[in-house]
């Protein structure tokens, strides 16, 4: 059996790639200087993401010495993102949820969408600066990033696929177990290195390039006079929570979206009545490009969002405190907030190939 | 000089080492076995048997981590052996259904006499939270939580007429961190002895009516179905009555050691 992600290329594609080789390359010769240290640019981006932790930020949690990455490594994860042999249908992959355009967010869908059509009843959040925190998913159920992928790949609603049998799929695949030998030296095929693999990819999805970060890295050109009025107004009513620079304390807390929650939250893990209608801070970064927001996707907009903070905030025993009454911003302090918000999103981050689909590329 | 020659100056090295490695025989190790009871009868998986709260049980699947064991020295100090959080050595998946996973062999342990050994019934919280394992530990094998991350300690299954679930199942799932219990288990009437001609084995009963039994027996009337750690903690407890030693041999260690 041939596999969807490397098709074999036909004559006629090489030279079709080869006449585009010839085209990009040509193109950039004649751009004189800038042509090379774009081609610079191409080159580096090619390479395997290396993980470091930008200025300024901490430690990240993830420690990858028990998984170091390499170019096989990383190379493989990135595969098995992308590919929807690992539901029990061959529908869905991490990346129908996950899409790279959205922060590998699910775009545009309140809730996921699974398996079989059947929706999730939580909201995919983009994947980025996973290696910071300590547990994931709104709950706060996975609490180690290497195990977090048993969860969508048992999930019913989501890839309904069971381990064992997923792993006899990868071995009796007819590249896998080559795949795996590069990345890990033997053919062997379980779960510890299909875990890691993935770990490899999504450990290194880092996401530091907004114009926020090159603000804080000293550029005051790279926000406007309004934007920073937007981020003094952030730090003042929004960042206890969504803590500088990940803009996650990565606490669980209720912002006051319901009264009685429809979605126990955090209680279903601790088993904490306190708990109920709480969930982790989620990182603010790429809002733009994460829409609907919220566990369950109630707001369309980042407006709907604000307001949500200034007039909606519903009081409960869970409500956190700082939010009792709403957060008082008036009308011009509002628009400077939200334009500063949309100062977030990573264009390179959505953009960089080395995490797009492998197959999508050849 | 080509690095081939020059591996071979180590050769003679290598022959003394081997040789001395010959002189010291081999401690045997202390072999676990564990036999699954309901009190005086052996367990049988799919035969019916009766709960110390009266109730019919057909049991499908007993399955529960054992891990981390110590040894009590006679002079009170422990063996233990380091750790390693990318081994899975010292946890044991056992399976009442599974012959081959009712024994097994401790960590070598030095020459001497021993009067007790511990075991963490379950997966400990610092393995829990350390990312992917292998071996007992690859969840794989189904003694893991998907949608709250972390090992399932202690599994039963089956069922009961009693039991008001679909199919009348029993659903027993204890997992999550805090509901791990630790026991200590005496080897007497005398102590284990590690010794280079003797082979001894310690021979558990995993009794299910003492886990179920207890002051106040487990009703799956009341109780069919635990698969959160919130309801699984009054449980817990039971955990620390399921294992006992039943007896220990001290057989002459397999072939006769040569210096
Ligand atoms: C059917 C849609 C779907 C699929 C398929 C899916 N996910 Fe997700 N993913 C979600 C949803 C929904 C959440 C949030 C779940 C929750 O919080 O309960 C999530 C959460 C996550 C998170 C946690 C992010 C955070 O900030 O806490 C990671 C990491 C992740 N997914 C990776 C993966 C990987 C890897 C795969 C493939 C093995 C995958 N997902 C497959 C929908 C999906
Ligand atoms: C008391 C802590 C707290 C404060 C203060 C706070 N938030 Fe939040 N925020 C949260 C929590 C918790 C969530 C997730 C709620 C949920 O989905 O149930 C959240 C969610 C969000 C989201 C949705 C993100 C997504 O990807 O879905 C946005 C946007 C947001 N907050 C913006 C803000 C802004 C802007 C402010 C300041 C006006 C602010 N927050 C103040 C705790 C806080």
């Amino acid at each position: 059996m041939k596999s969807r992600l490397v098709p074999r290329r036909s004559a006629g594609r090489v030279v079709l790639l080869a006449a585009l080789l010839l085209a990009v390359f040509g193109g950039l010769a004649l751009n004189a200087r800038g042509g090379v240290e774009r081609l610079v640019d191409y080159l580096a981006l090619q390479r395997t993401p290396s993980f470091s932790v930008p200025a300024g930020w901490p430690q990240p949690v993830y420690d990858f010495s028990n998984n170091p990455i390499t170019d096989a490594g990383f190379a493989l994860g990135r595969q098995l993102f992308y590919d929807p042999k690992l539901s029990r249908d061959g529908t869905i992959a991490c990346a129908s949820c996950h899409q790279q355009f959205a922060a590998f967010a699910h775009y545009d869908h309140p809730v996921s969408h699974g398996i079989g059509n059947q929706n999730g009843k939580r909201n995919a959040p983009g994947l980025f600066n996973l290696a910071w925190q300590p547990q994931l998913m709104w709950d706060g159920s996975a609490h180690h990033l290497e195990l977090q992928p048993l969860g969508p790949l048992a999930n019913p609603v989501e890839m309904d696929q069971n381990l064992p049998d997923l792993l006899t799929r990868l071995r009796a695949d007819a590249e896998y177990p080559a795949r795996f030998a590069a990345a890990f030296g033997t053919p062997e095929i379980d779960s510890q290195r299909l875990l890691r693999a993935l770990a490899q990819f999504t450990g290194t999805l880092v996401s530091a390039n907004s114009r926020y970060d090159r603000y804080r890295a000293g550029d005051t050109d790279a926000l406007s006079v309004t934007e920073q009025t937007g981020l003094a107004s952030f730090r003042a009513h929004c960042a206890s929570c969504h803590t500088e620079p990940l803009l996650s304390d990565f606490s669980y807390r209720s912002n006051g979206l319901d009264a009685e929650p429809k979605d126990p939250g955090r209680s279903t893990i601790t088993g904490r009545d306190e708990d109920r209608g709480r969930f982790r801070v989620p990182s603010l970064r790429n809002l733009g490009l994460t829409p609907p927001y919220m566990h369950d996707g109630r707001f369309d907009t980042l407006e709907q969002v604000v307001e949500h903070y200034r007039s909606g905030v519903v009081d409960s025993a869970a409500l956190d405190p700082v939010l009792r009454g709403g957060v008082r911003i008036d009308d011009g302090e509002r628009d400077a907030l939200l334009a500063f918000l949309r100062t977030l999103d990573d264009p390179a981050f959505v953009h960089d190939i080395r995490y797009a689909d492998p197959g999508a590329r050849r | 000089m080509p690095a081939f020659s020059r591996s071979l100056l180590l050769l003679p090295l290598i022959v003394v080492l081997a040789a001395c490695r010959q002189a010291t025989p081999s401690l045997p190790a202390i072999q676990v076995e564990i036999s699954h009871v309901v009190g005086a009868a052996p367990l049988v998986i799919g035969v019916a048997l009766t709960t110390p709260a009266g109730e019919t049980l057909s049991v499908k699947r007993l399955q529960y981590y054992l891990s981390n064991p110590r040894l009590l020295r006679a002079d009170g100090s422990w063996q233990a052996p380091p750790q390693d959080l990318q081994s899975p050595d010292g946890y044991y998946l056992i399976d009442a259904a599974k012959p081959e996973t009712t024994h097994f062999l401790l960590p070598a342990a030095p020459a001497g006499e021993y009067s007790g050994v511990e075991f963490t019934i379950g997966v400990d919280e610092v393995r829990n939270g350390s990312g992917a394992q292998t071996g007992a530990l690859d969840p794989a094998h189904g003694m893991f939580w998907t949608w709250a991350t972390g090992y399932i300690h202690f599994k039963l299954e089956g069922r009961s007429p009693a039991s008001p679930e679909a199919d009348h199942a029993v659903t027993l799932h204890l997992g999550g961190n805090g509901l791990q219990r630790t026991v200590f288990l005496p080897f007497a009437p005398k102590p284990v002895r590690v010794s280079t001609d003797i082979q001894p084995t310690v021979h558990l009963h995993a009794d299910l009516a003492a886990f179920l039994g207890g002051a106040a027996p487990l009703k799956f009337a009341e109780q069919p179905l635990v698969m959160q750690a919130k309801d699984g903690l009054p449980l817990a407890d039971r955990l620390g009555s399921l294992l006992s030693v039943d007896h220990i041999h001290h057989e002459p260690a397999g072939a006769p050691h040569r210096p």
